[in-house]
């Protein structure tokens, strides 16, 4: 046996674990990697699943950036203002022997979303445009393959067409973006930089339109010698197009690939054709925060989420760094008479399981801790300050305090007690700066405790709807989108909440490790 | 000023300093201690004499001894939250844990650039269980990727066993070939060696294993040559099998007539979201076992199985305990899974003893919180008895 035989073998089981490691990482983040293409996709269900993802090809976002802008709203969040050409192509595959006739091309009116998103008032792009100029600009000798997949001869028609909304008015001045008061009223008003306003109807067109106009939407006026006229209302969400083809006709391309394709290829189906690179790239993330609003402020639902687990974790930290480091430091350095008894009954409540406790605690938020919650002004605690107030410190982060302050030597203390330094001055002089990375690792733990909790807060935070937490309100549209299967939207929800603990592990991997193996149990 | 001094004195400074550092102490502790006697102390009070009462979070709780108690066991909800929350405990805990065990012996080896691949494996179990669930929702739908892959692996049967087949009688091939030859150049000396292994024991050298990585490469590769052959010539195809649409959550049978399949369902869920943290676990613990413990084992004659059951797996005990206990208290409150699933799934069929709690507390209309203050303790019996048996273990561990 020599050396050559030796390191041919190690070599060999070396590329061996690698490739089952590797492989292994590739089924763990498997589910992940999955949900989070799909989450790019119109049609999350599709199936067989296919990794083909126009959504992030670098042409088709170029193009909706360019219709974006074309829209009026711009090349990222697009939108659909009163005075828009939008130009768009189609190009179709017509059979040898069978008639080129143009498609139907049509400004189509559709309810926007499911679930909480359906009982908003919209307005329709199909009200306010309509598909104008629409000619064949050339022809094409080519072949296709047909529904049997047989190669057929035909030729290829490319047409152009523009989606045109015509302003509302006649007058010329400078546009206003603002928005119709909350409630309906006959007269059309309008709130310009906090001042409601009347908004005159000079056109016929504009007379007519009026109807189509609800409360509590954006509109575009136009402000001429301090009087407002309606140019028209934006149209936020949508333009939806539907080219509807001849049987036999195939749709080889256009400007943007269609959302759905029905009816073997007859009906082509465009969600958006001023959709901007966010709605059309990120069109279920915009849709997260876009469907779920406040029926009363209109505002994104999500976004409060958002907000809440952000504050509740937050705070949550500010106060266990304060709280658990000082009672961790007395059970570490003081010598107190019932140290050990306490010490005991803290390992005990460590325990003991949540859902022990939570019928009191959950008494106590509802009488808003003895009458404390009027002081700010709520008539309970069902909300994210009740998770903060039942959440200031815990067991298991004193333990970890207290379990870092005996790793570091006495000696400093000793020595500033000597000097005459009081117990705090010695805690907060000479420990504490010590103890950075075990603070590092308690924020950073808490954080990650907090934002993923979900049985305490689905106790506390029910209603409204603006006082959930991220993964609460999660859970809730699992009920509201999952019955149609719009599962876009939920997995576009879980990356955003994912992303903040992703990007806070990528950067302080090593103070997870602690931790790891009590989170990791999936309970 | 004298005087104070004289009076002071009696009393000795350093009591006077014992009962300045007990002040001190409680302050420090006072915010915890504070919180912890509202959130925690009264709510177990508390928790305690509504399971001795009618409690229904409206009118005061009235005292009726051990009714609750005597309520909950008559009741097959909780009867079948019970069942569920063992079955779940006991099969997740054992597969993760074998899972991981396995996979982390089969890694056993100092890793470069295992900072990369700990990235990878920490991830399912940083991230909420709200998302998991969602994300395995969708990929266990009927029409799902999980199901996808299940018709995949059906359909290409024939080329997997071929696969596995090949590789395994080339790889017995090319072993017994190499060994016959190694045997040609060492039996003159030996002629009273009777098998492979007592040359080797005789000689003191390694031959080739049967599982010899460089050989298993070579036979891997005949393998995916052999498959690719037989496609192409046409003697094995894909099998005509019927597209795999097995609903996983809305599912009402039971695997064996025990398991409900939405349980399942989260256990699936569950392993393997945890196997990878548990398996970077055991491969640290594994790593600490010291190399003479093995050495010894191998200058005793020893088999790569008897080192592994007689040096590994009692040196692995102490961690392997430990993460047994960590995963049987985590599932035994399980709830997160059991709540977002939510009416996707029947009940009975993912009700645990939490989600019976929880539920039977904020029952539409009328609370039980008598009876669900009375699972709750049941909930605390079961946590705090598998935290005994662990303390009861580390004190055997000490003063061996």
């Amino acid at each position: 046996m020599n050396t050559t035989y030796y390191r041919t073998r190690l070599v060999a089981r070396a590329v061996w674990i690698y490739t089952i490691l590797i492989a292994f990482s590739l089924v763990v983040l498997g589910p992940f990697l999955m949900g989070t293409l799909t989450s790019f996709k119109d049609n999350p269900l599709e199936y067989p699943p296919t990794l083909n993802l126009p959504k992030l090809g670098i042409t088709n976002m170029g193009a909706a950036y360019r219709l974006g802008v074309a829209g009026g709203g711009g090349g990222f969040f697009g939108e659909l203002h009163p005075g828009a050409t939008v130009p768009f192509e189609v190009s179709v595959f017509t059979p040898k022997g069978q008639e080129v006739t143009p498609p139907t091309v049509q400004v189509l009116r559709l309810q926007p979303g499911a679930g909480i998103g359906a009982v908003r008032d919209p307005v329709y792009a199909a009200d306010f445009s309509e598909v104008k100029d629409l000619k064949a600009v050339d022809t094409q000798d080519a072949q296709r393959p047909d529904r049997e997949g047989k190669l057929v001869d035909g030729t290829i028609t490319r047409y152009t067409l523009n989606v045109v909304y015509p302003s509302l008015t006649a007058q010329q001045g400078e546009k206003v973006r603002a928005k119709t008061p909350r409630t309906f009223s006959e007269d059309l008003q309008a709130v310009v930089d906090g001042q409601v306003v009347k908004v005159h109807l000079d056109t016929p067109e504009a007379q007519q339109q009026r109807i189509n106009v609800p409360a509590d939407t954006v509109v575009s006026l136009i402000k001429k010698d301090g009087q407002y006229y309606l140019d028209g209302p934006i149209i936020l969400d949508r333009t939806p197009l539907n080219v509807e083809l001849e049987r036999g006709q195939q749709l080889t391309d256009s400007t943007l690939p269609p959302t759905k394709v029905e009816r073997f290829g007859r009906a082509n189906f465009f969600n958006n054709i001023t959709p901007g690179v966010m709605g059309f790239t990120f069109n279920n993330y915009l849709r997260a925060f876009r469907e779920s609003v406040d029926l009363e402020t209109g505002n994104s639902i999500f976004l409060r989420w958002v907000g809440n687990s952000f504050l509740v974790a937050i705070v949550k930290v500010i106060t266990s760094i304060a709280f658990a480091s000082l009672a961790g430091y007395a059970f570490a350095r003081l010598q107190f008479p019932g140290k050990n008894l306490l010490f005991v009954l803290v390992l005990f409540t460590m325990m003991v399981p949540m859902q022990v406790t939570f019928l009191s605690n959950f008494l106590l938020l509802r009488d808003g801790l003895w009458g404390l919650s009027k002081l700010f002004g709520l008539p309970n605690f069902f909300n994210p300050w009740g998770l903060v107030v039942s959440g200031l410190v815990g067991s298991a982060q004193v333990f970890l305090m207290k379990q870092f302050f005996e790793s570091l030597p006495k000696e400093l203390d000793e020595a500033a007690a000597i000097d005459g330094a009081s117990a705090f001055q010695s805690f907060w002089h000479v420990t504490l700066p010590q103890t950075l990375p075990a603070i590092a690792t308690l924020a950073i733990t808490t954080f990650q405790g907090s934002w993923n909790d979900f049985f305490w807060p689905s106790v506390v935070v029910q209603n409204p709807a603006t006082n959930l937490t991220l993964p609460v309100g999660l859970a809730n549209f699992r009920q509201a989108y999952a019955g149609q299967g719009d599962y876009g939207l939920i997995l576009a929800g879980a990356v955003i909440s994912a992303i903040p603990i992703i990007l806070l592990f990528l950067f302080f991997q090593r103070y997870f490790v602690e931790n790891s193996v009590g989170s990791s149990v999936k309970g | 000023m004298l005087n104070t001094r004289v009076k002071a004195s009696p009393k000795s400074p350093e009591k006077m300093r014992v009962r300045r550092d007990t002040l001190t102490a409680y302050a420090f502790l006072a915010p915890f201690l504070l919180t912890l006697l509202v959130f925690f102390f009264y709510g177990f009070v508390r928790a305690v004499y509504f399971s001795f009462t009618d409690y229904d979070l409206f009118n005061p709780p009235k005292f009726v001894g051990l009714k609750s108690y005597i309520n909950i066991f008559q009741d097959d909800k909780f009867r079948i939250a019970l069942t569920n929350t063992l079955l779940f405990s006991f099969v997740t805990t054992t597969l993760q844990t074998a899972g991981a065990l396995l996979l982390a012996v089969v890694l056993n080896q100092r890793i470069r650039g295992l900072m990369f691949f700990r990235s990878a494996y920490y991830m399912p179990s940083i991230t909420s269980s709200v998302v998991i669930t969602l994300v395995f929702l969708w990929l266990f739908q009927k029409k799902g990727i999980a199901n996808y892959l299940t018709t995949q692996f059906t359909q290409y049967t024939p080329h997997i066993v071929l696969f596995v087949v090949v590789l395994v009688v080339a790889q017995i091939i090319q072993v017994i070939f190499e060994r016959l030859r190694e045997a040609k150049n060492y039996v003159p000396e030996h002629r009273e060696a009777t098998s492979f292994d007592a040359l080797a024991r005789i000689r003191r050298v390694t031959y080739v294993h049967w599982s010899d990585p460089l050989l298993l490469w070579i036979s891997a590769a005949i393998g995916g040559i052999a498959v690719l052959v037989a496609s192409f010539m046409g003697w094995i195809q894909p099998r005509d099998v019927a597209t795999f649409d097995f609903d996983w959550v809305y599912n009402t049978d039971k695997l064996f007539g025990l398991l409900p399949i939405p349980l399942l369902f989260i256990i699936l869920m569950n392993t393997f979201t945890t196997i990878p943290t548990l398996m970077l676990f055991f491969l640290a613990g594994l790593q600490g076992i010291p190399t003479s413990l093995y050495e010894a084992a191998e200058l005793d004659g020893a088999t790569p199985g008897q080192k592994f059951w007689y040096v590994t797996v009692p040196q692995l005990q102490p961690v392997t305990f430990y993460a047994v206990t960590i995963s049987l208290i985590g599932t035994l409150q399980m709830f997160d899974q059991v709540k977002v699933i939510g009416d996707a799934a029947p009940l009975d069929s993912i009700i645990t003893l939490s989600y019976y709690i929880y539920n039977y507390s904020f029952r539409g209309g009328s609370s039980l919180a008598g009876m669900a203050s009375a699972a709750a303790m049941i909930l605390a019996v079961l946590t705090l008895l598998v935290v005994l048996v662990q303390r009861q273990f580390f004190k055997d561990e000490v003063n061996r």
